[in-house]
């Protein structure tokens, strides 16, 4: 059953006059449950595929459908409602919100969402723990390394139960242990939830580990890949 | 959704992006807390000074209010006079909110010592009454004294006047003018006191003579020119002036307040208002803008970060309310400690006036007679100028705010 359905997808950008072609004809789809990575090198388009399934960006020209939702037409109000409710965003730099604690981080989901006090607080150290962070869980940012933020900001991203997780380059700017053990936990996460992971990455480690890897090319799928 | 609801959570998170940059935040606290304490002691120390004036010229000779024949106070004639009624003495004489009252006669003469002859402005009162209501009695020069009871040809005159004359206290001067009658009304009158106002037109002109002898010189036939009314609060001047209005004829009786009888000294009021104003506003622009600084830097710096919480299913309205929290968050404690620091110094100056007694005689040249400038904080100026700055505080930042909620997420995210 496919989560992710995208036809005939389009992105042009124009920079400084120049028209940047970065997706250009792409249809996939995507069941529930796939550990799919998504690689190429640097101006392969990985990027902005990602943000255009992630609703933070507009297509040119094509179709993007989430579960039962078609992207295209939806305003900016109901992509966010979409975000906070069907997608968690796991990013590059980790991007944690520098006032809030690891615990208050993850939470912050949960509190847009609505869960009362005492359950997004149970629910979001649960995660924590799950991801080996309970020491660090009244720490902020700036106190914790940067495996440690992205373990948070997996925790961020897991903690309200999303059908879909999105991971641009999450090991980036982790070294190879760090990046491991991250992927590690985001696999075994995908397999005891049955949370869809896509992921956008060149690094190796990523796409040795991906059940399904598609490689971009130009804007164009050079090659897809399924593993198992 | 109950949590797009949640009223905690931009004021939480504002009020911990405020602390996040503690220094940015105290110097901008600074920069409210010196706008706002200046801008009350400034308008403390006008509102003090302009009630002090009010007040030094009501007690000097007008009254708060002064009740005349319709014409009076325009022609400044003896001829414009009047009987008042019982009604009217009772009501003056029962009104809780009125200190004093005192009758008087008003008329031009000529003043004559020897070969010297000056115009003067003649004022009959009965001292008993007269010194409830004005403090010329406070104003006498050593050697001197006011008028009493007992008087019968005795007149106090202002210091230049005696100069100009020539005289001094135990001379007899003779005066000429005309009756109320149409006679010519004359006498010879013994100076008993000078006095020292430090009003010019005062010192150079008026004189004070027993009501009763005046009644005969000038052939009054029980009829005054004026009641001049001292009143417990200047405040109550308008509602005291309209009840006495109401028992009166307006065709015949004119009832005027301090305002109407000291148009020079509203004039300089409101022209010294307008001057504080302008100082007012450029403090408010300076705090304004500070507040628009700190606010823009700190929306420029937190893009990447607004970028994430937008991505993250934030709506931009969250971003924006948060923003503005932050903001009303500064300007409060900002408001709260310059409230603080502005009644503080301007307390400490109600107590402490401001003193230009060392330069009487250069302020006299301006016909400034008040030397003392208490500061006086009213309520209107605590609420007005915290309102101003939270309003503006509001206004400067919305639009940073707007615009860190119209950010793309994708674009924010990438902000190095």
């Amino acid at each position: 059953m496919s989560i992710i359905a995208i036809k005939a997808l389009v992105k042009d950008y124009d920079v400084n006059g120049i028209a940047v072609n970065a997706v250009r004809g792409i249809d996939m789809t995507i069941d529930k449950g796939e550990f799919t990575a998504i690689a190429g090198p640097s101006g392969s388009g990985k990027t902005t595929l990602l943000n255009i399934v992630g609703g933070l960006d507009y297509p040119t020209s094509g179709s993007v459908v989430v579960g039962d939702r078609d992207l295209s037409g939806m305003s900016s109000s109901e992509l966010s409602d979409m975000r906070l409710n069907n997608i968690g965003f796991i990013f590059q730099a980790y991007n944690l919100i520098p006032v809030l604690s690891a615990l208050e981080n993850v939470e912050y989901i949960l509190l847009l969402q609505g869960v009362s006090k005492k359950e997004r607080q149970d629910r979001a150290r649960e995660i924590l723990i799950e991801v080996g962070l309970e020491k660090e869980i009244s720490r902020l940012p700036k106190d914790m390394s940067g495996g440690q933020q992205q373990r948070v900001a997996v925790a961020r991203a897991i903690v309200s139960e999303p059908e879909i997780i999105l991971a641009d380059e999450p090991t980036a700017n982790l070294d190879q242990k760090t990046g491991a053990n991250l992927l590690d936990l985001m696999h075994e996460l995908n397999r005891k939830k049955n949370i869809t992971f896509l992921f956008s990455t060149h690094d190796s480690m990523v796409m040795e580990r991906a059940e399904r890897l598609i490689q971009l090319s130009d804007g164009m799928i050079a090659s897809d890949e399924k593993r198992r | 959704m109950k949590g797009r609801n949640d009223y905690l959570l931009e004021p939480k998170l504002a009020w911990r992006n405020v602390w996040k940059n503690k220094r940015r935040t105290v110097l901008t606290l600074l920069t409210i807390v010196v706008g706002c304490g200046m801008i009350i002691f400034m308008n403390a120390i006008a509102t003090g000074g302009h009630e002090q004036m009010i007040t030094d010229a009501v007690e000097i000779n007008t009254g708060h209010i002064q009740i005349h024949e319709k014409g009076f106070w325009e022609n400044q004639s003896i001829d414009y006079a009047f009987v008042p009624d019982d009604d009217l003495l009772k009501m003056l004489s029962t009104d809780e909110r009125i200190a004093a009252i005192t009758k008087r006669v008003n008329a031009g003469a000529l003043l004559s010592f020897g070969n010297n002859t000056y115009a003067a402005m003649v004022q009959a009162v009965d001292p008993e009454y007269e010194k409830k209501v004005t403090v010329i009695h406070e104003k006498i020069l050593e050697g001197g004294r006011y008028l009493n009871v007992s008087d019968r040809t005795g007149i106090v005159v202002g210091k230049v006047l005696a100069k100009n004359l020539g005289v001094a206290v135990g001379d007899e001067v003779s005066m000429i003018s005309q009756g109320f009658d149409g006679s010519i009304a004359a006498d010879n009158l013994t100076i008993v006191g000078l006095f020292d106002t430090g009003n010019p037109e005062l010192d150079q002109a008026l004189v004070i003579m027993p009501l009763a002898r005046a009644m005969e010189t000038f052939t009054m036939m029980g009829y005054i020119n004026s009641i001049a009314v001292r009143l417990k609060s200047v405040d109550d001047m308008p509602s005291v002036r309209s009840d006495i209005m109401k028992r009166t004829d307006a065709e015949e009786i004119e009832v005027m307040g301090w305002d109407g009888l000291m148009p020079e000294l509203v004039q300089f009021i409101i022209m010294d208002d307008a001057g504080a104003y302008i100082t007012d506003f450029i403090l408010l622009m300076i705090v304004a803008f500070g507040i628009l600084n700190t606010i823009q830097m700190s929306v420029y710096e937190r893009i990447r970060e607004f970028g994430v919480m937008l991505a993250i299913g934030t709506r931009p309205s969250q971003v924006r309310t948060m923003i503005l929290y932050e903001s009303v968050f500064i300007s409060l404690i900002g408001i709260a400690l310059g409230l603080l620091l502005g009644s503080a110094v301007s307390y400490y100056f109600s107590i402490h006036p401001i003193d230009y007694s060392d330069y009487a005689e250069e302020m006299k040249v301006w016909g400034m007679s008040t030397l003392l400038f208490p500061a006086r904080i009213t309520a209107l100026n605590l609420w007005v100028t915290s309102l101003f700055i939270l309003v503006l505080a509001f206004v400067f930042s919305f639009f940073p705010a707007q615009r860190a909620s119209k950010l793309r997420p994708i674009e924010a995210i990438r902000h190095l």
